[in-house]
């Protein structure tokens, strides 16, 4: 299924959506755009290249409050908070950052644990998935190509989005894509030569150059182990390093947290918050020790971790070359940097 | 203006001396990134090293924070713009590093340039100086005849709102925090192990990014770097959401300078405002 | 139900304390509002607990100390004073009423003194009006 619409008229898709449930769109303030929910129509804007921090925050929000407490109750009297998900539209979501999460979904809901948060906002919410502008060349540091996604990947969307002149075509990649586009009566059907083009612009994002090389993840994984205890590699790589963390609150699949339960007087919520293994107290355990404890061990971690023991364990990369952790390191670390050094060791 | 390219060239050839003759193991300098417009901090370590040395307008790094993970050298070699110069004697002045156990390779530089918007970096937003305090070889011409700007004017906005607005545009940008700690960790001063946010007896703010943690984290951290703040700006330029935290931290440095007679890291006898004190300072100061 | 300020009062033992306790002891009245903590120097004093009696819903924090030049231990409030006035500096930029802040010196002999400052002080903070900048807004619906 394919329908189209001015994108003149974009706000009134927005309407629609925002009628039916939550609307959700890159927004823009003074550093750039980030998801946010949309209070009014007019926000709807398709103009970005992508958002500061990845739109995971829509399944793992940064902060997650879970039971709420009195101390000196029983546990039986504490709260649950109820989720209370209304049905969510995921508007403007990039191919790289669509992949992502598939792979945390791996985390959250197909390795036995189901996490209920999870599952329940991944399940409410429609996908909409939005091609990347062929005209415009990639930016320096993105590198998804690498990870076989393409600029025009429909992949993880439930509804894919590609811009034709001036018309915006929507096209049906799953069954909840299907049943969202049939309800939305503003649309109008994409002809033949709509789907002609829909098509050839998914073929042609596939080609669309980003810094590539060629990945395999059992030959990176495998280069990774072989050099894991070699200190000279890691701390030249890790020399400039702050360790500050905003790498890993960026990335679409970096997935860790903190579970804190924050007390005030009496009462207190148990909530769960990101974390990020380049803090320093990040392994720190109650007896004192710290594994890591110095910086070359951290950035050994999160770059062997998402190309080598991943691979191990669950067979893909985590990582979907959006370039978020490059361009926004504030001593512009590059992991695409890193991988081809380490390919080259 | 000023020569990139041969501040670039002297630095190399310098850092190879020091290197060549072991004087140093390492030279904390800069090299070229993923591209020409994202150099990276670099710690030299061999005469190999050294060719991939640069120096350009976008290197806005300041140096002295690295100056820490070498405990165990005897000896080592730091590039210093001016604030960094004075991030150096700041680390001398509370003897984290002794004056002789570095070799200071100073730079005098206008023109930086912030990559995020490619724009010139405007030197009232940072400390307005362009010439190193305190150096053992000068790389580039000393820059002369510059107008003098005050590094407090850009407050002069701020310093005339009325505390509501104050207060107001303070709460929506410390809203916007997301707990990187990244302006933390850009922070040559903040060397603290470990750092007061990070402890849990007590615990100072919770960990949720909003606003009474934020609130608790900035204000604190803006008072653990009163006299020490050396205005290099990097705080803010590390900011992945932007928090013109240079604004605050250059009011709290006014304040010193006025209430105490000194600017931070300027003389290397000084002793940091907070760790001294005078019979007649003033009690109008608390007023 | 007028508003009655919950106020904050960190006193040095060997001056402030016993100037309060001297107020105590020839029977001077002062309001009722001021919750008293002892540290042994105001030197002891972490800026940071201002900050946070503020988001724990403090009105007003005042802190007493030895007069300069007579601190029990020769040199605490000659800090206290470089570091209070800093804690100043920043309550006033971040927008908050710097007359919630004050700082004395008070001495072991002042019984007066102290209790004409709770009161000026108190009613200053009665006129402010609650603090609700920096409280905690899980506070501000119930204390």
């Amino acid at each position: 299924m394919l329908k189209k619409i001015s994108i003149k008229k974009i706000s009134d898709l927005a309407v629609a959506l925002m009628e039916k449930g939550t609307l959700l769109a890159p927004v823009k303030d003074a550093a750039g755009h980030n998801f946010a929910e949309l209070k009014d129509q007019q926000q709807l804007d398709l103009n970005y290249y992508n958002t500061i921090v990845s739109p995971k925050t829509v399944f793992l929000p940064q902060k997650e409050d879970f039971i709420k407490y009195e101390t000196g109750k029983p546990i039986i009297e504490a709260q649950s908070v109820d989720l209370n998900i209304k049905a969510t539209f995921l508007l403007g979501v990039r191919p790289c950052d669509a992949k992502s999460f598939q792979i945390m979904d791996i985390h959250f809901r197909a390795s036995g644990i189901i996490d209920p948060y999870w599952q329940q906002r991944r399940d409410a919410t429609v996908i909409f998935g939005y091609a990347f502008d062929l005209d415009i060349p990639a930016q320096d540091a993105d590198f998804y190509q690498t990870l076989g996604i393409g600029a025009a990947d429909p992949e993880g969307s439930d509804v894919f989005m590609v811009k034709k002149g001036e018309d915006l075509l929507l096209g049906a990649v799953t069954p909840k894509g299907e049943e969202i586009l049939a309800q939305l009566a503003m649309l109008g059907e994409g002809k033949p030569a709509d789907k002609k083009y829909f098509e050839e612009y998914i073929k042609k994002g596939s080609q669309h150059q980003t810094r590539n090389m060629c990945l395999d993840p059992q030959v990176i994984a495998k280069k990774l182990e072989d050099i894991f205890h070699s200190g000279e590699f890691w701390q030249a790589q890790s020399a400039a390093c702050l360790s500050c963390g905003i790498c890993s609150f960026v990335c679409p699949t970096c997935y860790c947290f903190d579970i804190c339960d924050d007390t005030l007087f009496s009462q207190g919520v148990r909530r769960r918050v990101w974390d990020a293994c380049m803090f320093t107290d990040f392994t720190l355990e109650a007896s004192g020790h710290n594994p890591r404890t110095q910086v070359y061990q951290r950035l050994r971690q999160k770059v062997c971790h998402k190309y080598s023991f991943h691979v191990r364990k669950y067979g893909v990369i985590s990582c979907v070359g959006c370039g978020r952790c490059t361009k926004y390191c504030p001593v512009n670390i590059d992991i695409y940097s890193i991988i081809e050094d380490a390919m080259k060791a | 203006m000023t020569d990139f390219k041969q501040i670039e060239n002297s630095l190399k050839r310098e850092a190879k001396k020091l290197l060549e003759s072991a004087e140093v193991p390492v030279v904390l300098a800069y090299a070229r990134g993923y591209d020409e417009k994202h150099p990276m901090p670099f710690a030299a370590k061999s005469v190999a090293d050294v060719e991939k040395i640069v120096f350009n307008e976008y290197c806005n790094f300041n140096m002295a924070r690295y100056i820490m993970r070498f405990p165990d050298a005897a000896k080592i070699a730091v590039a210093a713009k001016a604030a960094d110069s004075r991030a150096i004697v700041v680390l001398i002045q509370e003897e984290k590093v002794r004056r002789e156990d570095l070799v200071i390779l100073g730079i005098s530089a206008s023109g930086m340039k912030d990559p995020k918007t490619d724009q010139l970096i405007d030197s009232r937003t940072t400390g307005g100086l362009y010439n190193p305090v305190e150096y053992d070889i000068l790389l580039g011409e000393e820059i002369r005849g510059q107008k003098i700007v005050s590094p407090y004017e850009v407050l002069a906005e701020y310093e005339a709102m009325d505390k509501e607005a104050r207060w107001a545009f303070w709460k929506s940008q410390l809203d916007k925090c997301i707990r990187c700690y990244a302006c933390r960790k850009a922070c040559p001063m903040c060397y603290c192990d470990p750092c007061f946010i990070d402890q849990n007896k007590p615990r100072w703010a919770d960990k949720a990014p909003q606003s009474p943690g934020n609130m608790m984290y900035h204000l604190t951290r803006f008072h653990h770097l009163a006299g020490r703040c050396i205005d290099c700006g990097e705080c803010s330029r590390a900011c992945p959401v932007d928090i013109p935290l240079y604004l605050f931290h250059k009011k709290v440095a006014k304040e010193c300078e006025e209430m105490f007679g000194q600017a931070a890291g300027m003389k290397l006898e000084d002793k940091p405002v907070l760790v001294d004190f005078r019979v007649e300072d003033s009690d109008q100061i608390l007023k | 139900m007028s508003f009655e300020p919950k106020i904050l009062g960190i006193a040095c033992n060997w001056c402030t304390y016993t100037g309060a306790d001297l107020a105590g002891t020839t029977r001077l009245h002062y309001p009722q509002n001021l919750r008293v903590v002892r540290v042994m120097c105001s030197s002891r004093i972490n800026p940071s607990f201002i900050f946070r009696a503020f988001q724990l819903g403090a009105d007003g924090v005042l802190v007493g100390g030895c007069h300069p030049g007579d601190c029990h231990y020769n040199t605490g409030n000659l800090y206290a004073r470089r570091r209070l006035a800093v804690t100043k500096k920043i309550l006033e930029f971040a927008g908050l009423e710097p007359e919630r802040f004050r700082v004395e010196w008070i001495s072991a002999s002042e019984g007066n003194k102290f209790a004409e400052v709770v009161t000026e002080f108190t009613a200053r903070i009665k006129e402010l009006g609650p603090q609700q900048k920096l409280k905690i807004d899980e506070l501000l619906e119930k204390i």
